[in-house]
């Protein structure tokens, strides 16, 4: 074996990894209400960002839209490749990238307060909203009306429930993580 | 093994270099969004016949995405049912239209050639071929660490299948002990997903622990590629293919 063994901790790897895996099958549990669909994909994605540092948070949803791009069947029911960018759901897609980094800051690495999760993960869904919706409108070439009764209105009572969902899960799921 | 796992064989497909693959994926999906119905029927025949070349015939197929069909037909349904355009069928002052009929059609078909374009790579490429075709299409690209994003893509593609298992596992546990016969939905699910995430991140750090042990690095001999020597004209008709779909419309 060339090299020195351990040159980088394995476990930041392992565990992006994971969420990146834990991220497709939540993508392939789609449910299709109009031009975006209801999936899981954005509370694990809101997940990594609570557990993960910063730069792993964005590096594992990096390395899922690239194999979502390169073909591998890991986006919205199954679905993959470059197109999918270019398309009504795009926008929620690169906002994956934002909205983990922007969770993992604000969550923080030292003291992790109920409030301080809470804000963070509000804040990554406030992130995906942001870049979809406009995408959506953008695409569809509707007015803001028609892309925020399409692309955010059904998803709100949803997208809260992920909040809350996320928040638990991650202040369980810590004490069984150590990088 | 399930259809989305790797099935051996020897076929063109098979043997086609693996960057070769990832590149006409890229190509054939641009073309598929960009085409309309004719164009989307013909790439899903097209796609179908290599799918039976590869020994995944129509029933596997129907037998093994029964789930994925159903989506498929809830899209097809819900986007029938919002586009607005001339009445086709009326029901109780309810009216399902021309133009959502086909928009529909043409919505669930691109669905479904996106989704059979990704079970051919991953039927007919090993994961350790995709990580290697990741780690070479970063390597002049700065900043990125191409091996470590290699290592990643290489677990996450080994995790998927573990996660589905444990999820069995877990759900069966949680029936053999009349877990579903609660009557809370909120209860049930918690029941099920917090034990199966557990599990998972129990998985991972076992893992971290064997890599660890066995003295892990990212100074790895790199993989090696094996080509059949038919990619360019894999790739020439592929071109021809994808512009004739384009232009077709």
């Amino acid at each position: 074996m060339n090299g020195t063994p351990m040159d980088v901790s394995i476990k930041p790897i392992i565990y992006s990894a994971l969420f990146i895996a834990l991220i497709s099958i939540g993508a392939m549990i789609a449910v299709p209400v109009g031009p975006v669909p209801i999936v899981l994909q954005n509370m694990f994605v809101l997940l990594a960002g609570l557990i993960l540092p910063p730069a792993w948070a964005a590096g594992c949803v990096a390395v899922y839209l690239l194999m979502g791009f390169a073909g591998l069947p890991v986006f919205a029911g199954g679905t993959s490749g470059i197109g999918k960018v270019f398309g009504p759901t795009g926008g929620y897609l690169l906002s994956y990238l934002p909205a983990a980094f922007l969770t993992a800051v604000i969550s923080g690495r030292a003291a992790k307060s109920l409030v301080r999760d809470c804000g963070a993960a509000i804040a990554g869904m406030a992130v995906m909203y942001m870049f979809g919706v406009p995408w959506l409108k953008w695409v569809l070439a509707v007015s803001w009306g028609k892309a925020l009764a399409a692309g955010m209105y059904p998803f709100v009572p949803g997208a809260v429930l992920k909040i809350i969902a996320a928040v638990i899960i991650a202040r369980k799921l810590r004490p069984l993580i150590r990088f | 093994m399930t259809l989305f796992s790797y099935h051996p064989g020897d076929t063109l497909w098979h043997t086609l270099d693996v960057r070769c693959k990832c590149l006409l994926m890229c190509l054939l999906s641009l073309a598929v969004l960009k085409t309309g119905l004719p164009g989307n029927i013909i790439c899903l025949c097209v796609l179908m016949g290599i799918l039976k070349m590869l020994g995944v015939g129509p029933v596997k197929l129907v037998t093994q995405l029964k789930c994925f069909l159903l989506l498929l037909t809830l899209i097809f349904f819900c986007r029938w049912a919002v586009t607005p355009g001339h009445p086709m069928v009326t029901l109780h002052g309810f009216s399902l239209t021309r133009q959502g009929f086909a928009s529909a059609g043409l919505v669930s078909l691109r669905f479904l050639v996106v989704m059979l374009l990704g079970l051919i790579l991953t039927v007919t490429t090993r994961s350790m071929e995709i990580k290697a075709a990741v780690q070479w299409f970063f390597k002049p690209v700065p900043f990125i660490p191409e091996k470590r994003v290699a290592v990643m893509v290489g677990l996450a593609l080994k995790f998927m299948p573990l996660i589905l298992d444990n999820a069995r596992e877990v759900t069966h546990a949680v029936n053999a002990r009349c877990g579903n016969l609660r009557k809370n939905p909120v209860r049930r699910l918690v029941n099920l997903a917090w034990p199966l995430l557990k599990k998972t991140f129990q998985s991972a750090d076992d893992l971290s622990l064997a890599m660890q042990a066995r003295c892990y690095s990212e100074n790895r001999t790199d993989a090696r590629f094996f080509s059949n020597g038919k990619e360019g004209w894999v790739v020439g008709l592929t071109f021809i293919f994808c512009a004739g779909i384009v232009l077709m419309g």
